[in-house]
């Protein structure tokens, strides 16, 4: 009961001024919300690429692959008649093109057939749409249906093969990812399914295979240690089937950017929840010190503040969460349409919406132990003889002043830290620039609102601290958002050139043949390359992390004198070292999910069985955004057990383009070409995330914007009441409404200006750290995100205005007679 | 000259109404010094506010100068008060981020009025209430007399034809509310300004030509200053 009754106090307490309650409430939705879109968006991702990469796997535990394009159906026999398979798949690629009636080129139209023995094989997850997997027809992703305009019983036609019907289309699944429209179509070929024995009599290729996958029993690993030895020598290899989508897919790292953010988004709310109850505090100081007259204990009075902040918390966490899951939908459809990816998903909420409860009741607390401790530290008697116990000290802002300035040294120091430092120093440094900015801007207030200007310039200083901090948060939030879109703005250029350096030439081209030298000569022959470099990669290789977890990437062959595939610049010497001992080079993504040490070993299923190799060193490379490895030629070929180069790198002579030699290439090596990507291709496909990635940054420097608004409503408000009497009396002195109003807005207009300042010099301070920074190598150049910067100044402006123009109503329907009595 | 003529002022809170003044017919000549006695909630400060426009009478007419503060915007009684009418209040209310010259010139600056004539006229007042050195001494770290002083000279500085004090000595000692109620009647005497001071103090009330006793909302008595047992009059009224 007396609980209870606590409770009832504590609510009534919070919710004494309606306006304070609703804007301190707003800050702690937006936070909550904020957090939980991004708990669940990251929860809902990871289980999209799980359930696609688990749809890819299916229920197939091995297959066998081979280092050339097929195999005989009879080198597999000792799987297909072994007792530990309970299910086999063959399979058969090949490339194709569509015959179509529009003006498409070859390369829009290349499609890439799979053929299958049983489409509704168990070790194959094909999400049905229309249609049924009747083993006759073809099978396509809707995409494609839709772009060609084909439905279950259409037919559709290949050059040079044959035409069929639809049988069935089906969802987004890895297997048959395509591009959705035709600008698509350049970058990446159509997949399709089509009966096996059907692409068989299209082909010719009776009996072959590229792939065979098997599920086995619990004789599984027995089995596949004998096919390893069985298949050393051969031409064939087995592979566990491993889910690992990383070498397509870095949306993962993504997360970091928006974590930030959410984190942001919590530090404000934060700041807001204890402007409001600190306020509260220092307003009912004497309240605590009757209560502490009466024999209440520190403890009681702490417990009472303490109630109202996790009250508040709760009600904030109540709407902020289903808003938060609402957010959370929006931003992975955005994610997902930035990254083309024609996925479904089903919302993960449990477990984001209980961390984002906790952190919700958890953040307002931590951020009000200061105002509960000072609550219950009232001094009875300070406080009822009403001695001002609030005043800071000139020694505080010296110590400020000292902190802020010394903290401005980690700017000279290249460490992740010195993030945290530089943010910190600013918010210390910021009554001082505060005060500057208010001395500036003054005349050009009292130009534009008169004496009203001059007296909110004046009242600005009278809360410094509060004022600084509340344009600090403002600062520090378009600081960070800055930084980030200055990052994204810049890393297509970063990106490009990691492109261009890496890429080993200006095309790639990839058959279903191993290239011989005939080949080579032919395409030396053309007047546009001036070079032709084979390309060998093994592909797919599984391996293990540090915890022994499967994986699975490329391994290319490298040569000290062919083409660069990593950035050399200090790596020559392990580059040597690479020559000596079978060993391996691992890009960075690849090195932290393997999560070891240079000099330790690495496992790999090799064509030639398991083997472990030392890590030689991490190289920075732009293939499959460095989740790969390199392995020194001869030792890929020899002890590794991989010999055939299926893809030929081309460098072009000057004044020739690879869009220009494409088609020619597509029609010269039809037969058995199955890709052409250009050096363009590749970094066209990297950098338009990034662009798209832009347009959320702007989205969400508005809404950190809007929420440090928040936060300058809630001071202003807070500076308003706390200044009632005094309100009062300039209006009996013949302050009109208006010009009431006015000194308020020019208070938050100030606020929004510093902050927006400090906001884009700091800003630019960290941006300078970022782009000086070797942690970065200088993927990060220093270039002024213009756009964002007047984005960043229009919206901190006119939202503040509009911060302040709440809290100028407030003031100007100050009844001037009951402030006085106040006073 | 001030009329006032039946004026009511009632309160409303939820339910309940509270008949705060219950028809006051008043008529103050140019020059006079009239003191407001009366018990609390006798409606006399709700009077004094009515007068500054601070307020809106529930019925009755103000004219003050012939100009009836009833027809009025909230906006014009704004503007009238800043030109016509000084305040000044029993807990001073300067404002603590200006200074004292600042706090004096705060009804000029609103009015966007400030001259260096009246700049010179700020000094001379200054001066007047015997503060000349503390001109840029922030207003809150005055004694509680000074700042009174400060508030007198802001009630003067745009020179209004009418002041009205709300218990102007209420926080003071004998001797600064001697002081103080000297300064007001010198300027009342040398400016021919209109003062009506409300009031618990007999002594205070002493400064007055006339002083008008308040009771239950409504003009209870009328004494004249010149009545040689006004004073014991006033105190078994009050009592």
């Amino acid at each position: 009961m007396i609980m209870l009754n606590m409770w009832r106090i504590s609510w009534l307490n919070i919710t004494q001024n309606k306006k304070r309650f609703f804007i301190s409430l707003l800050g702690i939705i937006l936070g909550i919300a904020f957090v939980t879109s991004m708990l669940i968006a990251d929860k809902t991702t990871n289980d999209v690429f799980e359930y696609y990469e688990q749809m890819y796997v299916a229920n197939a535990d091995y297959w066998v692959l081979s280092d050339e394009h097929t195999y005989s159906e009879d080198v597999v026999t000792s799987v297909l008649t072994s007792s530990a398979v309970t299910e086999t798949l063959l399979a058969l690629d090949k490339q194709a093109f569509f015959e179509l009636e529009g003006d498409q080129s070859l390369n829009q139209r290349s499609v890439r057939i799979t053929g299958v023995n049983d489409q509704n094989s168990s070790l194959l997850k094909l999400p049905v749409i229309e249609g049924s997997l009747d083993n006759e027809g073809l099978v396509i992703p809707d995409v494609v249906a839709n772009l060609l305009n084909k439905e279950v019983g259409d037919t559709i036609r290949f050059a040079d093969l044959g035409e069929a019907k639809v049988s069935a289309i089906v969802e987004y699944t890895q297997l048959l990812a395509s591009p959705s429209d035709w600008e698509g179509a350049e970058q990446k070929s159509f997949r399709i399914m089509a009966p096996l024995d059907l692409l068989r009599d299209w082909t010719g290729m009776d009996n072959e295979l590229s792939y065979v996958r098997f599920q086995t029993n619990n004789e599984g690993e027995k089995l596949f240690q004998s096919l390893q030895e069985e298949f050393r020598n051969s031409n064939v290899y087995v592979q566990p089937v491993v889910a690992d989508d990383r070498q397509s897919n870095d949306i993962g790292g993504l997360y970091t950017f928006f974590y930030l953010i959410a984190g942001l988004s919590m530090f404000i709310s934060g700041f807001i929840v204890f402007n409001m109850i600190y306020t509260s505090v220092m307003e009912r100081k004497k309240e605590f010190a009757i209560m502490k007259s009466f024999g209440y204990l520190q403890r009681s009075v702490s417990r009472l503040i303490l109630i109202e902040v996790i009250l508040l918390a709760l009600i904030g966490a109540a709407i902020g969460v289903p808003i938060g899951v609402w957010l959370g939908d929006m931003f992975m459809q955005t994610l997902l349409s930035v990254f083309e990816f024609d996925m479904v998903y089903t919302l993960n909420w449990q477990i984001p919406i209980l961390t984002a409860v906790v952190i919700g009741v958890l953040f307002p607390v931590v951020f009000s132990l200061f105002p509960i401790y000072n609550a219950g530290k009232t001094s009875v008697l300070l406080t009822l003889k009403m001695a001002d116990q609030t005043h800071s000290s000139k020694s505080r802002y010296i110590f400020r002043a000292v902190l802020g300035a010394g903290l401005l040294i980690f700017a000279f120091i290249d460490h992740p830290v010195s993030y945290l430092a530089i943010l910190a120093s600013i918010i210390l440094l910021f009554p001082f620039l505060l005060l500057g900015v208010n001395r500036i801007f003054k005349p050009i207030l009292k130009l534009f609102f008169g004496y009203s200007g001059s007296l909110a310039a004046k009242n600005l200083t009278q809360q410094l601290n509060r004022n600084a901090n509340t344009s600090a948060i403002l600062a520090v939030g378009i600081a960070v958002i800055l930084l980030l879109s200055a990052v994204i703005e810049s890393a297509p250029e970063g990106y490009e050139n990691e492109i261009r350096n890496t890429y080993g030439g200006d095309l790639r081209v990839t058959s279903e043949a191993a290239w011989s030298n005939q080949d080579k000569a032919k395409l030396l022959a053309y007047d546009s390359i001036a070079n032709v470099e084979p390309l060998t990669e093994a592909t797919p290789i599984t391996w293990e992390t540090i915890d022994g977890e499967k994986r699975q990437f490329s391994i290319f062959a490298v040569d000290k004198e062919g083409p660069i595939l990593f950035d050399r610049s200090e790596k020559e010497k392990s580059y040597n070292e690479l020559t000596k001992e079978p060993s391996i080079l691992l890009g960075e993504r690849a090195f932290d999910e393997w999560g070891g040490n240079v000099g330790e070993y690495i496992y790999i299923n090799t064509p030639s069985g398991k083997q472990q190799f030392e890590v030689l060193d991490v190289v920075k490379t732009s293939n499959y955004s460095g989740y790969v490895a390199f392995m020194d030629e001869h030792h890929l070929n020899n002890e590794f057990g991989w010999a055939n180069s299926f893809d030929m790198l081309l460098t072009l002579n000057d004044g020739y383009t690879g869009e220009q030699l494409r088609d020619q290439l597509w029609l010269d090596y039809s037969n058995h070409l199955s890709k052409v990507e250009t050096v363009e291709d590749e970094i066209k496909s990297t950098t338009s995330a990034l662009t798209g990635m832009n347009e959320l940054i702007l989205i969400m420097l508005v809404l950190i914007i809007g929420l440090a608004s928040i936060g300058t409503a809630n001071t202003l408000l807070m500076n308003t009441l706390e200044r009632t009497s005094e309100i009062g009396t300039i209006r009996a002195l013949g302050l009109t409404k208006q010009q009431v109003k006015k000194m308020i807005i020019g208070e938050g207009l100030l606020i929004g200006l510093s902050g927006v300042i400090g906001g884009i010099i700091s800003g630019m301070v960290l941006l300078y750290v970022t782009s000086q920074s070797k942690l970065l190598a200088g993927f990060i150049s220093f270039q002024i995100p213009l756009g964002n910067i007047i984005l960043a100044l229009i919206a901190g402006v006119s939202l503040s205005l509009f911060a302040s123009w709440i809290s100028s109503a407030t003031a100007s329907k100050i009844s001037i007679i009951s402030s006085l009595k106040e006073g | 000259m001030i009329k006032v003529k039946n004026l009511k002022k009632a309160f409303i809170q939820g339910q309940a109404r509270t008949q705060v003044l219950k028809g006051v017919d008043l008529q103050v000549e140019e020059g006079e010094f009239v003191a407001i006695m009366g018990p609390s909630g006798s409606g006399k400060s709700t009077l004094l506010q009515l007068l500054g426009g601070l307020d809106i009478p529930t019925e009755g007419d103000i004219l003050i100068n012939q100009n009836n503060l009833s027809e009025m915007t909230e906006k014009e009684r704004t503007i009238f008060r800043r030109k016509y009418i000084g305040f000044i209040f029993q807990n001073y209310q300067l404002l603590p981020t200006l200074n004292v010259e600042e706090n004096i010139a705060f009804p000029l600056h609103a009015d966007g009025s400030l001259t260096m004539e009246k700049h010179r006229f700020i000094l001379e007042l200054l001066d007047s209430v015997g503060l000349k050195e503390l001109g840029r001494k922030r207003a809150n770290l005055l004694s509680g007399g000074q700042q009174q002083r400060v508030a007198i000279a802001r009630a003067l500085v745009n020179t209004p034809s009418v002041l009205l004090a709300d218990e102007p000595t209420g926080n003071l000692d004998r001797n600064k509310a001697e002081e103080i109620l000297g300064l007001i009647s010198r300027f009342n005497r040398e400016n021919n300004q209109t003062i009506i001071m409300v009031t618990h103090d007999i002594f205070a009330a002493g400064f007055a030509d006339r002083i008008i006793l308040f009771k239950d909302g409504v003009i209870d008595q009328v004494i004249s200053r010149k009545d040689d047992d006004y004073a014991k009059y006033v105190a078994n009224f009050m009592a």
